[in-house]
């Protein structure tokens, strides 16, 4: 090359290169919410249906008019905390086993199968959830499954997706304890199982927790696989974890293909969709708040 | 000691799924494109394109029509999308498409004011009938006990006629035009009470297939061409079986129109295609073939409000 190019320009092409980049992605940000809030607001503002009776109603049937998301947050909410439930315990262990039991085994040849499933589309769990855990459902708990669709199901799919990335992230939680700490724990005369509990898993609260709303965050927006296993009933209540349900994506996505633009069905479901993005929301501000805490704490 | 902790990992996570996300819309942009489409002036051959989007229950019908009809008209292109009735009558009304297929009358879906300016074509009838897993020992049922079931007051088999035994409902998504058409013509404006829920709701005939030939002691509803004796069975109707020839005559009630809406100010080249889809070579070929019911031998009619009289 004859000549360089001067330091100066260098440096402003750098700053203009990654300050667009930035300018980009603030835009797509801001658009994406003016959007959603501009047609979700006005199923409240345009048509009058009441804010409180669409958060508190019981009975989604948008055919009637009636606009009551409650049932489909409980669906949500449910198979979002249950999934999590089921999923943590295993996680965790899979994950004290690969970082403080067998690290060798782990790394090579657990870690990546676990990264594996992280690939795998969510329609082929919902596939395998529809012949898998439906039958399964019906063959345990007989008429009272019904199809064997419903909550339980759903959350028994869920839990199996958000394995691998609670795992993935536990795993590194695990690992970014300096080892001092446990090299301090066992100088004192902890055993093995002790600095795991005692120092190891307690040092990393604060990132492990991270892991699990992440997991959560997935399972609470993961629409294709729990809408074929869930049973897809919006028009009242679930009572019971053998019960048919909606969640709020699913009832989204279903509910777009026979909903026209400009109708009040239309802009409830972007209500819907204004209500996940609130809730993906606080979702990110609880693990920045948990970032910073964990912060502080470690001085 | 460290600032801010998201690990590396979690942060490509976070990344990946925005960018998947991005992906997705991607996508739906270029269907939309796709379905945009200027129209040639039309000469004495025809030239242009047609882009049609909307219900999915017949599309099949409208796709085999479509290649049949390009094959002889080389300049036409005709691009069909699937999206549901509720997209299909949004398009048309928004002018996204020239044709927006629809099972249920647009008047059902859309203000006054947006019907009055597209014009209904129907193309085909389509008949519907109630089904039943083989494990369920009855084999005629009446509208009365199909409004029962369907609203919640029969519960069990044995209130028909069956052996005990749980029925176990199995509906199509609110809004879906088979749902539509089945209550319309079994429940009569009766309202289903809040407390009635059935054990799913799907969001297609192949699911609720699956559903019912998997799920002892259920009920549901199919369009004729579904219809499959391996799987399940199919009820007939206060002794009306679920035939064409029941449908033309209008001895069985449940049935209901394939509507191709255009706008009034339609270009030739999509006229001319909603002539071939009513043309006889289309409707006593590629109509029946593809599980439908030709509009040429009907003996009644139904109107937006479900009156059917004689034709």
């Amino acid at each position: 090359m004859a000549k360089l190019m001067p330091k100066r320009s260098l440096e402003n092409v750098g700053l203009t290169v990654t300050g667009l980049c930035i300018a980009l992605v603030a835009l797509v940000v801001v658009t994406l919410i003016v959007m959603v809030a501009q047609q979700g607001l006005a199923t409240f503002l345009q048509d009058g249906v009441d804010f409180w009776s669409f958060i508190s109603g019981g009975n989604w049937i948008p055919e009637d008019g009636r606009f009551g998301a409650l049932p489909l947050i409980v669906g949500s909410f449910s198979v979002t905390l249950l999934s999590t439930v089921f999923a943590l315990p295993v996680a965790l262990g899979s994950a004290i086993f690969v970082v403080e039991v067998a690290p060798g085994f782990g790394r090579r040849v657990f870690q990546p199968l676990v990264e594996l499933l992280v690939g795998i589309p969510s329609v082929v769990y919902g596939v395998l959830g529809l012949s898998v855990v439906n039958a399964a459902m019906r063959a345990i708990f007989g008429e009272a499954a019904g199809t064997g669709a419903g909550i339980l199901s759903g959350a028994i799919v869920l839990a199996v997706m958000i394995l691998p990335t609670v795992t993935t992230l536990s795993i590194d939680a695990l690992d970014a304890v300096p080892n001092e700490y446990r090299e301090g724990s066992y100088a004192l005369g902890c055993t093995r199982w002790q600095t795991v509990w005692h120092v190891v898993l307690k040092s990393a609260l604060p990132s492990l927790m991270t892991a699990v709303i992440l997991g959560m965050t997935r399972a609470f927006g993961e629409t294709l696989a729990v809408q074929m296993v869930i049973g897809g009933v919006e028009r009242s209540m679930p009572t019971g974890l053998l019960d048919p349900a909606a969640t709020l994506t699913t009832a989204l996505t279903s509910g777009l293909s026979n909903a026209t633009t400009g109708s009040v069905q239309y802009h409830a479901l972007w209500s819907l969709g204004l209500l996940l993005l609130a809730m993906s929301l606080v979702f990110i501000a609880v693990i920045h708040l948990i970032g910073k805490k964990g912060a502080k704490k470690r001085g | 000691m460290q600032g801010f902790d998201i690990s590396r990992r979690s942060f490509i996570g976070a990344f990946g799924a925005a960018a998947a996300a991005g992906l997705g819309l991607a996508g739906c942009g270029g269907q939309q494109a796709a379905t945009e489409g200027g129209s040639a002036a039309a000469g004495s051959t025809l030239s242009g394109s047609i882009s049609c989007s909307g219900a999915t229950s017949f599309q099949p019908l409208v796709e085999a029509a479509a290649n049949e009809f390009m094959d002889a008209n080389p300049d036409v292109s005709i691009s069909i999308s699937a999206g549901g009735s509720g997209q299909g009558l949004s398009d048309i009304k928004d002018g996204k498409v020239q044709i927006g297929r629809s099972d249920v009358f647009a008047e059902t879906k859309l203000d006054a004011a947006d019907v009055e300016k597209l014009v209904d074509n129907q193309v085909a009838i389509v008949g519907m009938g109630p089904i039943v897993n083989p494990s369920v020992d009855i084999d005629d049922i009446s509208t009365e006990q199909l409004k029962g079931i369907f609203t919640g007051e029969i519960t069990d088999w044995s209130e028909v006629g069956g052996s005990a035994g749980t029925i176990q409902v199995i509906n199509r998504k609110a809004g879906s035009g088979t749902r539509a058409t089945f209550e319309d013509a079994v429940l009569a404006g009766a309202t289903v009470p809040d407390t009635f829920k059935p054990v799913a709701e799907e969001d297609s005939s192949g699911t609720v297939v699956d559903k019912v030939s998997q799920t002892e002691g259920a009920i549901s509803y199919v369009a004729f061409n579904y219809f499959d004796d391996s799987k399940f069975k199919a009820l007939s109707v206060d002794g009306v079986e679920p035939t064409q020839e029941n449908v033309e005559s209008g001895d069985f009630n449940i049935w209901s129109y394939e509507h191709m809406y255009t706008t009034s100010d339609a270009d030739e080249v999509t006229k001319a295609f909603i002539e071939y889809m009513l043309s006889d070579d289309v409707q006593a070929n590629l109509v029946p073939e593809e599980g439908f019911i030709p509009l040429t031998d009907m003996q009644v009619k139904k109107d937006a409000e479900g009156n059917v009289t004689a034709a």
